[in-house]
């Protein structure tokens, strides 16, 4: 042991624990890395096909004069904020859909958790589970779009908006994870998709993949429809 | 189904693949952040986190993050997003302009052992590199998600003291990059936490 160490014994033995520390979180980021490269894999290969459908409907639904309300709670309410303001306002973009020689169109939509003046209104007079079930039913047409997002697929103010929103008529799009809880047995939502992950965050990064495509497929198949190349045989 | 859009999927989840895992090449950038983080927590720190557009919803969803952990027994910390208050944003914007919306509340928010993080997608966001340059004047730990080749302007300021960039030209992938990666810095500052010993800051990686 040097003087220096001799003194100060406990600044070494804190810079071993340290050395052990850091190589476990490097270790660790490394490890989450391949869970979500993995889990999109896996959403692909059992949702690809019925993310094309869905992105299809909704262009058929913007086409039609939709718009389109997002909402879910917490994390799940920036992903519902996200998905309103990609739409409305995608901004110069280089990739994607651009290589078809298209470019994005703003696309009318709605977070229903941007109105903090509406939320805490309807929380504090009635509950919190009416929050998104009762702006759907005073704005929303039918023909619109209602997309919640939830990991569990339990919360109850996500189940009363998809209720509100199939008594309406309007194209409804899921976004789940675990094993789609109630959203999956309500049986109703048009388009639902489940991640099958049991961590709330891989579940959060592979729905935001999801919402993504969804939109970059939705410009597509918006421009194609208006340039008459779609090959839908409608 | 229109074929072509049906084609275009693989596509479209083949472009994540490569940025993601260039996440994994940046682990001891991820490692060294998370401790820096850590220790300002530890010394009474507050997270701030701005970014415009869709970043501001990162911004919110990083502050939730920290404040109400989704891992049941995981520690409250403190934070808050400077995108929320929409009337100060705005109020801000229509006199000083928008590139001064998140400095000018830094000056009054932030305290010195505050920690920073601005995101910016192509790191060119002129009010994002404001906001840090004034944390960096005032004492705050500085970390910048950003996008690109080299990170932009923000990822070379010498005000960011950890940038962690994603390799993406696409601003969608370059945020699903960004939500990993606050995920990741969000669970492995609570790994320092777990050994207090590590987070004496005369003790550096």
């Amino acid at each position: 042991m040097s003087d220096i160490e001799a003194l100060y014994p406990f600044l070494y033995s804190r810079s071993t624990d340290l050395d052990a520390v850091m190589t476990s979180v490097r270790e660790s980021t490394v490890e989450k890395v391949d869970e979500i490269v993995t889990l999109r894999r896996t959403v692909l290969e059992r949702d690809g096909e019925r993310i094309a459908a869905c992105a299809e409907a909704m262009a058929g639904a913007f086409a039609a004069g939709a718009r389109l309300f997002a909402f879910g709670n917490g994390g799940s309410s920036t992903d519902a904020q996200d998905v309103a303001t990609l739409f409305m306002n995608p901004g110069f973009t280089n990739t994607g859909f651009m290589n078809t020689g298209g470019t994005a169109r703003p696309l009318p939509a709605f977070a229903l958790t941007a109105d903090i003046a509406v939320v805490t209104a309807l929380a504090n007079d009635i509950g919190f589970e009416v929050v998104f079930a009762r702006q759907l039913a005073a704005s929303a047409f039918a023909g619109d779009i209602a997309l919640g997002l939830s990991t569990s697929g339990n919360s109850r103010n996500l189940i009363a908006a998809f209720e509100e929103a199939d008594r309406r008529g309007m194209l409804t799009v899921g976004l789940a994870g675990y094993g789609g809880g109630q959203m999956a047995e309500l049986g109703t939502i048009d388009h639902l998709f489940v991640v099958p992950s049991a961590s709330v965050h891989r579940i959060q990064e592979a729905q935001t993949t999801i919402y993504h495509a969804l939109w970059e497929l939705t410009q597509q198949a918006l421009i194609r429809s208006e340039a008459g190349d779609s090959d839908d045989g409608a | 189904m229109d074929q072509a859009v049906l084609a275009r999927v693989p596509e479209v989840f083949a472009r994540r693949v490569g940025p993601a895992l260039g996440l994994a090449d940046e682990a001891d950038v991820v490692a060294r952040a998370c401790h820096a983080m850590a220790t300002r927590f530890h010394g009474g720190g507050r997270l701030i986190v701005f970014g415009n557009g869709e970043a501001a919803t990162d911004a919110q969803h990083i502050s939730v993050e920290f404040v109400h952990p989704v891992i049941v027994g995981k520690r409250a910390l403190p934070s808050f997003s400077l995108t929320s208050d929409v009337a100060t944003i705005t109020g801000v914007a229509a006199t000083a302009g928008l590139e001064e919306v998140f400095a000018h509340q830094l000056r009054r928010l932030a305290a010195p052992q505050d920690i920073a993080l601005g995101i910016s997608s192509d790191g060119g966001c002129v009010n994002v590199l404001r906001g840090l340059e004034t944390a960096h004047r005032l004492g705050l730990l500085t970390l910048a998600l950003t996008g690109g080749d080299d990170g932009g302007p923000i990822g070379r300021s010498p005000a960011v003291d950890h940038v962690l960039i994603a390799r993406s030209a696409d601003p969608r992938v370059v945020k699903e990059v960004h939500v990993t990666t606050y995920h990741i810095l969000w669970e492995l500052v609570h790994v320092f936490f777990e050994q207090p010993g590590v987070l004496d800051p005369r003790v550096l990686p």
